[in-house]
């Protein structure tokens, strides 16, 4: 009788990453195919072949591969993190396309981007309306995935949860050095101050206009529609 | 109404393992070889398909698997429905029952 464990672990090398189970179980399958093949009456050189074909040649790299998807790819990397990083990246993407863009705009144009409104420039207003794309983007890949209401909501949240990670740390940072460095300058309540604008600019007002695109993905979730 | 997976494959797949466990707990090879043999060999199963729908499906608590040693000694790996399991049958089914309704309106055939 073969010995099914060593034939999936000197085939199948990726499962030495994975669970020992994953080649028990594997080997146990094997072992079953082998002696229903014997069963009908087919040579134990034939079913073997026929056997160790499931693990050979392309079968075997899609195997390898199937899992190392289902190791490596968790809930939370298929419906938070892979659509919150494409959100993050479109984000990203969106904002420094139109800085491109105001930069090579007519200089009159330029000005009247430059105007404000509600303390904020326009320019930053219509970068913030392009915010929901990001965000209806993040909400459908993460439903593509099969993500919750809370996930599609994480997923789209994406950007701002980073950005406001990021400056957390650096305040944190910050203060940490001011007690370890002489004459560091720091100031807490201008530090705060700071802290708190920039998570107004960066988290907050981000998050509301990634959030109007999660409504419009919701919304057309809601609409009975089969799409395959 | 309810809406249908967009990757039918997949769903099919699942709901006909869901149904199959709700009769009886059965190891990988019973699974697959059982499907092959109900559905006369329409429905395969290889390993690369099989197996890792069967631990997404354990991740998400709808099977439960357990290491079970039979009379002659050998360890399989058997699976179980879990009440979470059991309960998806219902809408999987529903959403299939839809879908094929809704491909019936569009092209006619009967007995999907």
């Amino acid at each position: 009788m073969p010995d099914w464990n060593e034939i999936v672990r000197k085939n199948l090398r990726v499962l030495r990453a994975c669970s020992p189970e994953f080649t028990e179980e594997l080997a146990a399958h094997l072992e079953d195919s082998y002696e229903a093949l014997l069963r009908e009456g087919l040579p134990a050189e034939v079913a073997f072949q026929c056997t160790i074909r499931q693990i050979e040649g392309r079968r075997k790299d899609w195997l390898e591969l199937r899992f190392l998807q289902e190791d490596i790819m968790t809930d939370f990397t298929r419906k938070i993190a892979l659509p919150g990083l494409l959100t993050f990246a479109a984000s990203v993407f969106v904002m420094y396309a139109w800085m491109f863009a105001l930069g090579h705009v007519q200089p009159k144009i330029f000005w009247l981007a430059s105007t404000k409104f509600l303390a904020l420039p326009l320019w930053a207003w219509c970068l913030l309306c392009l915010l929901p794309i990001c965000g209806a983007l993040g909400a459908f890949l993460s439903q593509r995935n099969g993500g919750s209401r809370l996930q599609r909501i994480a997923a789209a949240l994406f950007p701002s949860e980073i950005m406001g990670t990021v400056l957390l740390l650096v305040f944190i940072a910050a203060f940490i050095l001011s007690r370890f460095v002489p004459n560091y300058g720091w100031d807490t309540s201008v530090a705060l101050k700071g802290l708190g604008l920039y998570l107004l600019g960066y988290v907050v007002l981000p998050a509301v206009f990634l959030l109007l695109g999660v409504g419009v993905v919701e919304k057309a979730k809601r609409t009975p529609s089969h799409a395959m | 109404m309810a809406s249908v997976n967009a990757q039918i494959k997949r769903g099919s797949a699942e709901l006909a393992v869901l149904t199959l466990l709700a009769e009886h707990p059965l190891h990988g090879y019973e699974i697959a070889k059982q499907i092959e043999a109900q559905t006369g060999g329409v429905l395969r199963f290889d390993m690369a398909s099989l197996y890792p729908m069967l631990y997404r499906l354990e991740r998400k608590s709808w099977l439960k698997a357990e290491w079970q040693t039979l009379p002659n000694g050998r360890r399989r790996r058997c699976y179980r429905l879990t009440p979470s399991g059991r309960k998806q049958i219902a809408p999987l089914r529903a959403e299939w029952r839809a879908f094929f309704h809704a491909l019936q309106s569009v092209t006619g055939f009967q007995n999907a």
